[in-house]
Formats: C-alpha cells, sequence, structure tokens
C-alpha cells in the first residue's frame, strides 16, 4: 500500500529476533537488580529446608523408602513456591512497568502484548527453575530424597503446573494497573486457590464439596498431578484437564484484556 | 512556508476530524480538526490540562476516540495499529525506557521491533550518545536520557515523528542540540507533531502552530499569521491573547 508517496508495510508482528531481544532485556534487568531474585531463588529452599527436618524421617511403607516429606510435603512446597512466584511475583514487576510508562513506550511500538506477557513468563520461569532446582538439590543432600519414580511424568506435570501458575498471574499482570493492586491481586488469587486446594491442612480435611471444587483450580490440580507423578502412579483426566482449560483460559483472557496504561 | 511543505502540500500524512474524547464525565478533545502535510512540522501549544497529550496519544493509536476519525498516512491508528506503529516514531511523557538497560541495549532492543530501521550504533553516534552507549539508562543526564528517547523514537525509520515536550527540563545547550536533531529529521523529509510549551522552540522549528484551550482548536496558522492575526507583539503575547478570549467567550 502506498500513501502519499510512502510505502506502508503490510502488519508484520515483530519477528523471532524482538522476542529473543525482550527475554535477554528482562533476563539483564532481572540480573542486574538482583533484590527481585529473593523470593524465587531464595524461597524454595527456605520452604523445604525449614519443612523437611522433621517429615524426612518418617519413611511410608511400600514407597520404596520414600518420605512424607517427600511425597506430600515436596509435591505441596513446590506447587506452592510456583503459585507464589507466579501468581503473586511475576505480575508486580509487569505492573511497576505500567506505573513507570515502559509499557507506553512499548505500546508505541510495534511489540504485542502477549511478546511482553511471554517475555515475563520466560525470565520468571528461568528463575524458579533455577530456584527450584537449588532446592532439589539441597533436600537431596541433607534428607536424603529418593528421588520421582516416572522422571518423565513428573517433569511433564511440573512443567503443566508453572504453565497454569504462570496464566493466572498473566491475568493479573495484564489488568493489575499498580504494583500495589498486582500484589493485592495476587495474593487474593493464591489464597483463593490454595485454601481449597489444600494448603492449609490438606485437601482431605476440608469438605467435600470445597475440596471438589479445588481440584478443578490450579492449586489442588497442581499438588495431585505432582503427587501422582512422583510417586509413579497414574494421574487422573480431571487434574490435568482442570490446569489445561486455566493454561489456555489464562492466557487468551491475558492477551485479551491486557492493558499498556495505567 | 518552508519549501518542503509547499512541495508536498497535497499530501496528507495526519488527518483528524471531529475529534472527541473524554474521560470520567470530564471533556479532554472536543470536536479537533487537524491535517498535517507529508514533511511538515506541525506545534501543538495549549496550557496544561488543554488536551494536548491526549490527542497526540490518540494520532498514536494509544487511545480510543469517543467520537471522530483520525488517519495517520490514510490509516485508522486504533484499527490498523500493527501497521501504523511500523511507520510512527514516538516519544510521549511519562514513557519510560528500561532502566537497567545501557542506552545500546535500549536502542537494539526497539530496533528489533521493526523490520527496517536505523542502525543502532549509528543512530547512537550520530545522536552523540557513543560515549554513553554502555552506560545505564537510569545514570543518564536529563539531556542524555532526552537523546535517548529520540533515538528510540527514530531507530524505525518512521515517516512520523511524535514528539511531546522533549525539550522540559532542559539547559540552553541540551534543548540545542535536541532542536537540530528535530531539524535533521526535518531534512530527511519526516512529519513531525510537536507538543510544546516553548514558544521559541515552535517558532524556530514549526511550519505551523495549532493552538489548543479546553480540548478545543483555538487558532491555528504559521507562526507569522498567529502573531499578525491577533494583533500581538510575538508568539508568547500571541498565545496569552488567544487564552483571554477564548475564556472570555465561555465566560459570555
Amino acid at each position: 500500500m502506498t500513501v502519499a508517496g510512502y510505502d506502508i508495510p503490510r502488519a508484520a508482528r515483530p519477528g523471532v529476533r524482538a522476542w529473543g531481544q525482550l527475554v535477554l532485556a528482562e533476563m539483564r534487568s532481572v540480573i542486574r537488580d538482583t533484590a527481585g531474585l529473593i523470593i524465587p531463588i531464595g524461597m524454595p529452599s527456605l520452604l523445604l529446608i525449614t519443612q523437611g527436618a522433621a517429615a524426612s524421617q518418617e519413611i511410608l511403607p511400600g514407597t520404596d523408602g520414600r518420605s512424607v516429606y517427600e511425597i506430600y510435603i515436596m509435591p505441596l512446597m513446590l506447587v506452592m513456591v510456583v503459585a507464589l512466584v507466579g501468581v503473586v511475583n511475576m505480575p508486580s514487576f509487569l505492573a511497576a512497568y505500567r506505573r513507570q510508562g515502559l509499557l507506553k513506550r512499548l505500546a508505541a511500538t510495534p511489540a504485542h502484548p502477549s511478546m511482553v506477557l511471554a517475555a515475563q513468563v520466560v525470565t520468571s520461569f528461568a528463575q524458579t527453575l533455577v530456584g527450584v532446582g537449588l532446592a532439589l538439590g539441597i533436600s537431596a543432600a541433607m534428607f536424603g530424597i529418593v528421588g520421582p519414580a516416572a522422571l518423565a511424568a513428573t517433569i511433564g506435570a511440573f512443567a503443566l503446573v508453572c504453565a497454569a501458575m504462570y496464566a493466572l498471574g498473566m491475568v493479573v499482570a495484564a489488568v493489575s494497573p499498580t504494583p500495589n493492586a498486582a500484589v493485592a491481586l495476587g495474593l487474593v488469587s493464591f489464597f483463593g486457590i490454595a485454601a481449597v486446594g489444600g494448603m492449609f491442612g490438606g485437601a482431605q480435611n476440608l469438605p467435600e464439596p470445597v475440596a471438589a471444587f479445588g481440584r478443578w483450580l490450579p492449586y489442588g490440580a497442581g499438588v495431585e498431578v505432582l503427587q501422582h507423578a512422583w510417586v509413579g502412579e497414574p494421574i487422573s483426566w480431571q487434574p490435568v484437564a482442570a490446569l489445561a482449560a486455566a493454561v489456555v483460559i489464562g492466557t487468551a483472557c491475558a492477551i485479551r484484556l491486557f492493558r499498556w496504561t495505567r | 512556508m518552508r519549501l518542503r511543505s509547499v512541495v508536498r502540500m497535497m499530501d496528507i500524512a495526519v488527518e483528524v476530524s471531529g475529534l472527541s474524547r473524554g474521560y470520567r464525565q470530564k471533556t479532554v478533545l472536543d470536536g479537533v480538526d487537524l491535517r498535517v502535510a507529508v514533511g511538515e512540522t506541525v506545534g501543538i501549544l495549549g496550557s496544561n490540562g488543554a488536551g494536548k497529550s491526549t490527542l497526540v496519544e490518540t494520532i498514536a493509536g494509544l487511545r480510543r476516540p469517543s467520537q471522530g476519525s483520525v488517519r495517520v498516512l490514510g490509516l485508522d491508528p486504533w484499527r490498523d495499529r500493527a501497521r501504523v506503529r511500523g511507520v510512527l516514531g514516538v516519544q510521549l511523557q511519562e514513557a519510560e525506557l528500561h532502566s537497567d538497560l545501557t542506552v545500546a541495549e535500549n536502542v537494539r532492543l526497539h530496533r528489533s521491533f521493526y523490520r527496517d530501521g536505523e542502525r543502532p550504533e549509528e543512530l547512537i553516534d550520530r545522536l552523540g550518545l557513543a560515549e554513553s552507549a554502555r552506560v545505564r539508562t537510569q545514570h543518564l543526564s536529563g539531556g542524555q536520557a532526552q537523546r535517548l528517547s529520540v533515538a528510540v523514537a527514530l531507530v524505525g525509520r518512521p515517516r512520523v515523528v511524535i514528539l511531546d515536550e522533549l525539550t522540559t527540563g532542559l539547559d540552553p545547550e541540551g534543548r540545542r542540540d535536541i532542536w537540530r536533531l528535530i531539524e535533521q529529521m526535518q531534512e530527511r523529509g519526516a512529519t513531525v507533531l510537536l507538543v510544546s510549551h516553548s514558544m521559541d522552540e515552535v517558532e524556530r522549528l514549526c511550519d505551523r502552530i495549532v493552538m489548543l484551550d479546553e480540548g478545543r482548536v483555538a487558532i491555528e496558522g504559521t507562526p507569522a499569521e498567529i502573531v499578525n492575526g491577533t494583533g500581538a507583539d510575538d508568539l508568547e503575547d500571541a498565545f496569552l491573547r488567544v487564552r483571554e478570549r477564548a475564556s472570555a467567550r465561555r465566560a459570555s
């Protein structure tokens, strides 16, 4: 198309190079401002170590020497860490960008909301992987964990839990006008899904309708999927479907609701 | 009127017709009409809250018109956002860059969003930022930060450039440097919309001026036409007279 002597290019979304540059920019920002690393990298180890001392001594029969810590506490804690980082921590960074006007600046370029969200998720996920890897390494060294019975299924389950939590976090990030709003909305979402997912005393102690409802939300579904995968038991379709639905619905809503400015 | 405007007068780069925009019961823009020719530099003047930033942000496709229409090179910046943003270079108020990235990293990041554009290193050099290329944005002086803003706005080799209060807060030397940059853009044939509070700035740089008052176009024309038409001594005097007349009209 030519207007006023100018060749107007067709709408071309920025390519892979732009996605890579944006991820690289986020990674650099995180590495240069290390305060943001405390939660995703420090918290998993802290939680697992404080919970592991007693629970790792209690070996469950018929589990190839796995302890209460490994079968019950660790999956719960890993889901909690991913939920906290994905739903509370990651959105606050994007909301800060919104308040600083950095998103407004990007809004005037051909960058698409999905690029900004993806860069945040990739950067945060990388931090989570480092934090969880470190925590598992420390747990193995201190408490002698046996490890997952089905490694591929456990990795797949963990990836699905992360995707679901980050999808929910992207919705929080998309709509929160300020960092405080992001933390508030993130915490409400986190405690909401965690409470009905069994974080406070286990799902078995919840009223049946609440527990059934919690199994359809990312926290309850995530704990169930990760526990079963870790010990090598078959995984029910229901929590997998719940997590997959959270990924699809959350991502679509986040892109649709994304706001560049306050 | 400058030659480059006469040559391309028939080509319209930006066309705003009956544009209105409100926020929470308050009308910020009220039936604004504006035509900017290709290669022309138009200054947008007005008091604080006159609607200048809302006007340019709507032209940039960041805000949706409540009424009326906006066209940039024939395209609707709200509906054809992806295409319009490919040909626009925008520097806005309250729009920051990654503070932990260096000058070069910020420019390279923004260059990656465009299919064609300037070579980041050359642009950095041209804007006098070569010595600061490895300095993080948060450590730049006000003048350097504004130059970087210009670099980021120009890196996609835009056809239409929007600059919102670019020299506010700069020392005289910094302002002169930025002015020279804008003159370079003009020499390259870019269409420029320049929002400013500085009369000497618009007088030096702009072919035409549009004065906004409470969301409406109060007067428009070349600097000389506005000064002569209002019977003022200079542009600042003309601005104040236009304001007074508009206030008197509203009061009556």
